[in-house]
């Protein structure tokens, strides 16, 4: 295992070689080019704050920041275990004909997609000044909830690709399952228009405290309680471990499975 | 001084064969194959392979098609995993297999030179003082700025070698690469493998071509099923590799692809045609009419072709060609030179005669085909569907073809 964690440092160099070429080949060859990154999840925003705050109406004071943060949450898990899930199928070819950890392709997807986030988060930063919400000390909690985010879809995203590499079909199940757990997950709605009896339901979805330890300092303007952080985290420290393990033990064979 | 780089004991590579058609078989069977898993089976690609390669060696692998070099190659590289053995290699590996294979098509030749240096673990610094003689070395400076999927073949290959070449590794792995590229670009590749052989590294080659290992490799290793059959001498290892393609005159392993005289699988996408005149088999014959695959420089060489004509006087012109295991095309014969009948009998044989095989040592690939007079319209034609091997000692030209020819001199 420490063989394996020094080799993964000597290959620095090519994680962020491959995260910078991903995040540069998106902007190639488009007018608007990395703004699209930005500019995608701010109209599925609108769209949403729309149908929600004018037509259905949910009883939330500035739902906008309330669906913001909360969508900020869901993306940043939903699209980087999406499109993770394909990375060691994508890069066959190379797999095929040079030797290289294979953790490196996993992980520059994982790291190109949070600079997106990152720059989201900041969007949001935006958008709570011009919605007038309060920025409080409270928000020196996101950074750890950004973390627990990144080292969960992770972990989450080694286990859905070794199940991707040996049957294709796990990329559009994933995809699938994610579109449900999207309703399934107070995103939208705020957790009090559930009726009472479906709400220990929540407490088996693992991203609903994802959700709330980032939407507290965002919305509520204090920490998020302290049983939903403990949760998050021992989802974080039980997944990320899972999926590491297990890539680890299954890499040397992946060669097998990729024509 | 004299270090050993490359350590292999008792090495297997066993490949299970649902492995082998991989993601194209899976949706039928998978639970299926998920249950079964424990009953499959394997072939072993390679076993029980014990070697010590040293520093400042070129040591040479031989042996036909799917003897196991490739998978040696590989297992060396780390790509693929023992499953018996163990390999282990000291120093920085520069695995010229497969060139370019670490591109990426959508980035310039610029980035793909940093890319691929990250790849094989150069520091970022070393490549960016070393990336005007990568430049200067590929020859592609007008082009480094153009994303290497509008590159050719030949400027893919150059570009890929100019920078494993300038990384200085201390293990090279070469997989024919000596086949690509222009005559003076493999002169210059040529030297600098000699120049890394200087400076203490450990090269092994793999190679069809049997006067280059002789030339420059010290010892070779024959692989014969995925065992080692021979370890020594290049000389040695040469003489015994051709003792044992002649002994089996058919070179069983080959054969399993396009197996001389038998039929090829329809849908081959080496095989088109309308069939109005199939070509149902083609055998390689000696004088006496002895099928054999191995056959000497000068040598009688006949080929025939057995036919079945579906329709009662069909014309057709029959054709065959040699071509390099390059692709590259030798000779491309047909018999509207011949005196042919003008209808076809309804089934027979064409035999393809040449006297005396001018073709030099080397596996070469041969066409096939059946076509309606005017040769626009193909009825049976099979693309370097066969194979056979020249082998030839001695001789003070060089090539694959002898040209019949003289040299004189005039004085004054």
């Amino acid at each position: 295992m420490k063989k394996y964690l020094l080799e993964l440092i000597q290959f620095r160099d090519l994680l962020l070689n491959l995260t910078l070429t991903e995040l540069k080949l998106r902007c190639r060859n488009s007018v608007l080019g990395f703004l699209w990154t930005i500019l995608n999840p701010l109209f599925y925003l609108l769209v949403l704050a729309f149908v929600f705050s004018r037509i259905i109406k949910f009883q939330v004071p500035n739902y906008t920041i309330f669906l913001f943060a909360g969508l900020a949450s869901w993306l940043m898990i939903q699209q980087t275990v999406t499109i993770a899930t394909a990375s060691i199928v994508n890069n066959q070819a190379l797999i095929r004909r040079v030797y290289v950890p294979k953790m490196v392709f996993p992980l520059s997807n994982v790291l190109s997609r949070y600079i997106d986030h990152a720059i989201l988060i900041l969007v949001l930063f935006g958008f709570m000044a011009i919605f007038k919400a309060p920025f409080t000390w409270s928000l020196l909690f996101i950074p750890v909830a950004v973390l627990l985010h990144f080292f969960f879809s992770w972990g989450l995203s080694l286990i859905t690709t070794v199940a991707h590499i040996r049957i294709r079909d796990v990329q559009h199940v994933v995809a699938i399952l994610f579109q449900i757990l999207f309703y399934a997950t107070p995103v939208i709605y705020p957790l009090d228009v559930l009726p009472l009896k479906y709400r220990p339901l929540l407490l088996w979805n693992p991203f609903y405290y994802f959700v709330e330890c980032f939407r507290f300092p965002v919305f509520n303007s204090s920490l998020p309680p302290g049983r939903l952080i403990l949760a998050a985290l021992a989802l974080t420290v039980v997944t990320f471990g899972a999926g590491f393990f297990l890539f680890y033990k299954k890499e040397k064979f992946f060669v097998f499975h990729l024509s | 001084m004299e270090k050993t780089l490359i350590k292999t004991s008792s090495a297997g590579v066993k490949y299970f064969m649902n492995y082998e058609d991989g993601a194209a078989a899976m949706p039928r069977g998978t639970i299926r194959s998920l249950l079964e898993r424990k009953k499959r089976k394997g072939f072993w690609a390679l076993r029980d392979v014990s070697l010590e390669i040293r520093s400042g060696e070129i040591f040479g692998v031989i042996g036909s098609n799917g003897a196991g070099k490739s998978t040696l190659l590989k297992a060396v590289a780390g790509i693929i995993p023992v499953t018996e053995g163990e390999i282990s290699v000291d120093g920085t590996l520069a695995p010229l297999i497969e060139l370019g294979a670490a591109f990426n098509q959508e980035l310039t030749g610029a980035e793909n030179i940093f890319l691929s240096g990250s790849i094989y673990r150069i520091p970022r610094r070393a490549i960016r003082e070393n990336f005007d003689k990568i430049v200067e070395f590929s020859g592609l400076r007008r082009f480094i700025h153009t994303p290497v999927k509008n590159y050719s073949s030949g400027m893919f290959i150059r570009l890929a070698f100019s920078i494993v070449i300038f990384f200085k590794p201390d293990v090279v792995l070469i997989d024919e690469v000596f086949s690509v590229g222009d005559a003076v670009f493999q002169q210059r590749s040529f030297e600098k493998m000699l120049f890394f052989k200087e400076r203490g590294a450990a090269i092994v080659l793999v190679s069809h071509d049997l006067n280059l290992i002789s030339q420059i490799c010290g010892r070779a290793l024959v692989l014969s099923k995925g065992r080692a059959s021979f370890l020594g001498k290049a000389e040695e290892a040469i003489n015994h590799y051709l003792q044992l393609i002649r002994s089996r005159e058919g070179l069983e392993e080959d054969a399993k692809g396009p197996e001389p005289g038998a039929l090829a699988a329809a849908e081959d996408s080496r095989r088109w045609g309308t069939r109005k005149v199939e070509i149902v088999g083609v055998d390689f014959v000696d004088e006496k009419g002895n099928r054999k695959n191995v056959f000497s420089t000068g040598d009688y060489f006949e080929a025939r072709l057995s036919y079945v004509s579906h329709g009662a006087g069909v014309k057709a012109v029959f054709g065959a060609a040699f071509n390099t295991i390059y692709k590259m095309l030798i000779y491309g014969p047909n018999t509207l030179e011949a005196d042919f009948p003008d209808s076809l009998p309804e089934r027979g044989t064409v035999r393809f005669i040449v006297p005396r095989l001018p073709l030099f040592e080397g596996d070469y690939l041969f066409s096939a085909s059946v076509y309606d007079p005017s040769l626009t319209v193909a009825y049976d034609h099979h693309e370097m569907m066969y194979f056979f091997r020249v082998i030839s000692r001695g001789g003070r030209d060089f090539g694959c073809v002898r040209i019949d020819s003289r040299w004189e001199i005039t004085a004054g």
